[in-house]
């Protein structure tokens, strides 16, 4: 059960073997005009984010200024402070980074195991239950919010409590069907059939077979995962109050005042986007690599 | 492969850790310390850099700390509801709005019931004890913190450009009917700088107008009369002319347009519940003594409120019931007066110099201690119902929609079709 | 493994056909024990719910059924025939430019480029932002009076600005414009992707025959791509049926109403208004019922027509 905005959108390109052909250098070299159309998609990409430094670096009346700001002021660490004390988000963020790191953790792993079953193993009702996992993608997440909310309060007495916005996200129907189809292109049938060969139990087939060859694509479930839960917000708002919030809740907080200073709802958004686009500095490469990757194998 | 085991051993173990880790932090810690925590909206008790009222709470009594969650309007009452539905997870106290009162009345058993906690309900006045009590008045499920009063703020720049009188009193003469103040707003609009408005929008308007009415959207009994009522359908129309002669800013209440009205001066007057003089400081300081208030077309009026409660869910209800209690009581009342603006709603302090003298410098100096009381002295309090709020927000929207451009009978329809369906649920 | 050393041949034996046939069960017992919990019991609830007229703001609402009231009472509820509208109107206006901007981008991603991980993640920016950020930064530059945006079309529109929540189209728009920017660049890396499956040798040879590098894309790389594109709509079409966050966080009076007059309010958005703010719970788990049908037999059609493309292939 997934309790999101929106679906991550799948990379799979059905059940074909991943190409033996290396990558091709596409289709040649880029003259100017494919640098300065690439450059405006950029601009166009990253000017939000531009502009909300923009507004968080003025105070509260730049937001009614005509022709609006368009070049950052000199208020923007004082904003920062300002957002960071009011909208709580030291804990904000701390509680953000365990709940997207946790449900991230349980995911990958209960998304590898059942992925690999359903890829890989002969089973009865196997058919059965993947066409489960599928249609359940197609649940409308704000669906079962009521149900749900009286099963983790009142059963488990989790409200205002981070358990409550993990537990019920640790496994994801989108992550068994994206390592299922992942897997059945990565792993040769040969491979296991050789493992049994060699009297190998099925865990051992699952250990030293196909979770190395499954990490590539782990990897990339796992960072989908961690992103879509980081900017997650129904679910942790309903659940969490103001004292206990993820990142975006806090977010929802500090522009739901009677008094809303836009300068800081705005820093409010400057720092819960701003890990996420470190991480994205660093490890970039990375991201986009298993993206594709996915896309190609998947 | 030993790697990955280590690996998967190590984060299981963790996150086993950290569901562990992140259960604790509710009630008492272990120094034997009482955490309360109230759920608000916006500035109920406490500004965001504020927070003396409970300061001055945990210094009387050691060994209480107070935790306040403050949420947006829907958010707040949507979560409440979800909480007492599922039987857990409600704070301590909880505020509700008047217009929300209603609903959860009709779920008293939720809620402590404070006639039987040593509460005299007559030290406010009897309907405003009404609303928060069952119909036939044997619980009472919250104290009222504070009462809208009603009054018509406006920018005396702006009146002067126009060549409308600026002085207090003789603004206040130029509306003894909200009928008059529509026609000084087309007076206004003759001369009007460029680009304001006469009002903020229509929705706001609408409210005001049915501020001075007793039966708005139910009766007594409990009946739904918004199609029936001529009150409702009178303040509709003279809400409709205003749009229709090009009054309204069209400014929804409560979004960010709304703000950036106020410091932008886009609109000349706005329907001032007492509230709304702390929300005008807070939007808009830079218009610090630009504004003045006159009395509200009608001569009297409410709007808005709120009621402290504790659900009887809660683990603190003893300690709680006694917070609400100091919150609601007379000296606090007029603190929060002082410094935030909300006007107290037990009539005794009316008379108190605190608040009877009180006056704004950032309103020109006037005199909200005397303007507030007044009109409250002939105000009826209204009779709400369940799904009141949402029909007032019904409404706001269809004016909204007017004022974009609807024909008003077909708003009116749509605004009648939701109302049916909204209320044939409660 | 230490059972595997004490175990006798027999026992091993029995071990084996056990680990062949229980093992399965075994791996996927995490996901549908959490799921059976989280997903299918919730789900089954708001069915239950779905037959109530529960509100609880009436006392004793509860237990009231209505038997199949709520969903006959929806096929007469305009609002929700509007709603309905609104959704495929924001999936279409936002599904259909944000896949075409996705595979022209992603064919100028796959030219032979200078600094090509900036360019690639540079569009992927949008995607790591919130979508709660990315809409409080949107409904600034989208906003009637003092917005970024009416500022620049001034020239265009003659001083008159344009109110973006008042009209059908323009608010549909400027929740296409949130949606598309926050998943075009993401779908132009999983094209990218693709294309760089494509053997270098068929563009050559279609060079040497003289085809013009737009016949090429034409001819070579959009049929090259077809099962990704063709996933990559379902998957798009289920999202925009989902729709809620955007026209949630883009009506700024908290309404729920997406719109005076639910210019562009979504199903999802029409279904919280109703669950959430007007305390239906019973009819709010109708509408939920209702969609995740609707969404299933699209969803159904989908999948049948892809399978046709793939067969005819």
């Amino acid at each position: 059960m997934t309790i999101t905005q929106s679906p991550p959108e799948p990379v799979v390109r059905g059940d074909r073997p991943a190409p033996v052909r290396r990558r091709t250098r596409g289709a040649g070299r880029a003259g100017w005009l494919t640098y300065s159309a690439l450059a405006a998609v950029v601009l166009f990409s990253v000017f939000p984010l531009y502009w909300s430094i923009v507004v968080s670096s003025r105070d509260q009346s730049a937001i009614g200024r005509y022709p609006p700001p368009l070049v950052p002021g000199g208020n923007l660490w004082d904003n920062l402070a300002a957002a960071f004390e009011q909208g709580n988000f030291g804990t904000a963020l701390t509680n953000s980074v365990i709940v997207a790191g946790t449900i991230t953790v349980s995911v990958v792993f209960t998304s590898t195991l059942a992925g690999f079953a359903f890829a890989k193993l002969d089973f009865r009702g196997r058919n059965g239950l993947f066409t489960l996992v599928v249609a359940t993608m197609l649940v409308p997440p704000q669906l079962s919010i009521i149900p749900l909310y009286i099963m983790v309060t009142q059963w488990f007495g989790w409200a205002n409590d981070l358990r409550g916005v993990i537990v019920p996200t640790l496994v994801s129907a989108f992550g068994v069907f994206f390592m299922r189809q992942y897997l059945t292109s990565a792993i040769p049938g040969e491979l296991i059939e050789a493992g049994r060969a060699d009297g190998a139990s099925t865990f051992r087939i699952y250990r030293s077979i196909v979770l190395p060859i499954a990490r590539p694509g782990a990897a990339v479930l796992g960072l989908l995962t961690f992103i879509m839960y980081w900017n997650d917000l129904f679910w942790p708002l309903i659940l969490l109050n103001a004292q206990n919030p993820t990142v975006q809740v806090a977010i929802a907080n500090t522009a739901s005042g009677i008094e809303v200073d836009y300068s800081l709802v705005l820093a409010g958004t400057v720092i819960a986007t701003f890990p996420m686009l470190i991480v994205f500095l660093l490890l970039g490469r990375h991201i986009i690599g298993g993206i594709m990757q996915g896309a190609v194998k998947g | 492969m030993r790697g990955t085991r280590h690996v998967l051993t190590a984060t299981l173990a963790a996150s086993a850790l950290v569901l562990a880790a992140c259960g604790g932090g509710q009630g008492e810690s272990t120094d034997g310390t009482t955490t309360l925590t109230i759920n608000v909206y916006g500035d109920s008790f406490s500004l965001p850099d504020n927070r003396s009222i409970y300061d001055e709470y945990e210094r009387l009594n050691p060994g209480v700390e107070i935790v306040e969650n403050r949420s947006d309007f829907s958010t707040h009452h949507q979560n409440l509801q979800a909480r007492l539905t599922a039987g857990s997870g409600t704070a301590d106290l909880e505020l509700i709005e008047v217009g929300q009162v209603a609903g959860f009345v009709g779920q008293h058993d939720r809620f402590v019931d404070f006639l039987d906690r040593g509460v005299d309900p007559g030290q406010w006045t009897d309907a405003i004890v009404q609303q928060a009590s069952t119909p036939d008045r044997s619980a009472l499920i919250g104290l009222p913190t504070d009462v809208g009063g009603l009054a018509m703020c406006y920018r005396t720049d702006l009146f002067e450009q126009a060549g409308l009188p600026v002085d207090r009193d003789e603004v206040s003469e130029l509306w003894p009917t909200w009928r008059d103040y529509v026609e000084t707003g087309d007076r206004f609009l003759e001369r009007a700088p460029d680009g304001v408005k006469w009002f903020d929008s229509g929705g706001h308007v609408f409210t005001g107008i049915l501020g001075n009415e007793e039966r708005t959207f139910y009766d007594r009994s409990g009946e739904l009369i918004v199609e029936s009522n001529p009150a409702v359908r009178a303040a509709w129309d003279l809400t409709v002319q205003a749009i229709r002669s090009g009054q309204s800013a069209a400014l929804p209440e409560f979004s960010p347009e709304w703000n950036t009205g106020f410091q932008r001066g886009q609109f000349a007057t706005v329907t001032c519940p007492a509230w709304m003089m702390g929300y005008i400081q807070g939007n808009a300081p830079e218009t610090k003594g630009k504004w003045d208030i006159a009395t509200v077309p009608g001569g009297s009026g409410n709007w808005g409120g709120s009621y402290v409660t504790v659900p009887a869910q809660g683990e603190h209800v003893e300690e709680a019931v006694k917070l609400a209690k100091w919150l609601t009581a007379p000296e606090q009342s007029i603190t929060i007066f002082q410094e935030i603006g909300n006007f107290p709603s037990q009539r005794t302090t009316w008379d108190d110099p605190e608040v009877a003298e009180f006056s704004s410098p950032f309103f020109n100096d006037a005199p909200a201690g005397e303007i507030f009381p007044a009109s409250l002295a002939d105000a009826p309090v209204q009779i709400s119902g369940p799904q009141s709020a949402v029909i007032g927000k019904t409404f706001a929207d269809k004016l909204n929609s007017v004022e974009q451009g609807t024909p008003p009978d077909e708003a009116w329809q749509q605004a009648m079709h939701d109302i049916r369906a909204a209320a044939g649920a409660g | 493994m230490s059972t595997r050393r004490q175990a006798g041949p027999s026992a091993r034996a029995r071990l084996h056909r056990f680990d062949l046939k229980g093992a399965p069960y075994l791996y996927v017992t995490p996901f549908f024990a959490l799921f059976g919990v989280f997903g299918l019991l919730p789900l089954a609830y708001t069915a239950l719910l779905s037959t109530t007229a529960w509100s609880p703001r009436q006392p004793g609402s509860e237990d009231a059924s209505v038997g199949l009231g709520n969903y006959a009472d929806l096929l007469s509820d305009t609002n929700f025939h509007t709603a309905l509208v609104n959704t495929f109107g924001i999936g279409l206006l936002s599904t259909v430019p944000q896949l075409l901007l996705a595979l022209g981008i992603a064919h100028l991603l796959n030219y032979r480029l200078r600094g090509r991980l900036f360019f690639r993640m540079g569009v992927l920016v949008p995607y790591i932002t919130s979508i709660a950020a990315a809409a409080l930064i949107f409904n600034q530059i989208f906003a009637r009076d003092f917005g970024l945006l009416n500022w620049l079309l001034q020239p265009f529109t003659g001083g008159t600005p344009i109110d973006w929540r008042a009209s059908t189209l323009a608010s549909w728009f400027a929740v296409s414009v949130m949606v598309t920017w926050h998943w075009t660049g993401y779908n132009a890396l999983i094209y990218l992707a693709a294309m760089q499956t494509i053997p270098y040798e068929l563009y050559e040879s279609a060079a040497i025959d003289g085809a013009s590098r737009w016949r090429q894309f034409w001819h070579i790389t959009i049929p090259s791509l077809r099962p990704t594109i063709i996933f990559t709509v379902i998957v798009s079409t289920i999202g925009a049926l989902q729709l809620f966050a955007e026209p949630y966080l883009f009506d700024t009076t908290q309404n729920n109403n997406g719109g005076s007059e639910r210019q562009f309010q979504t199903a999802v958005l029409y279904l919280y208004q109703q669950f959430w703010a007007n305390g239906r719970y019973g009819y709010g788990a109708a509408i939920a019922w209702t969609l995740f049908l609707i969404t299933v037999v699209i969803a159904l059609v989908n999948f049948l027509l892809a399978r046709r493309i793939r067969s005819a292939e």
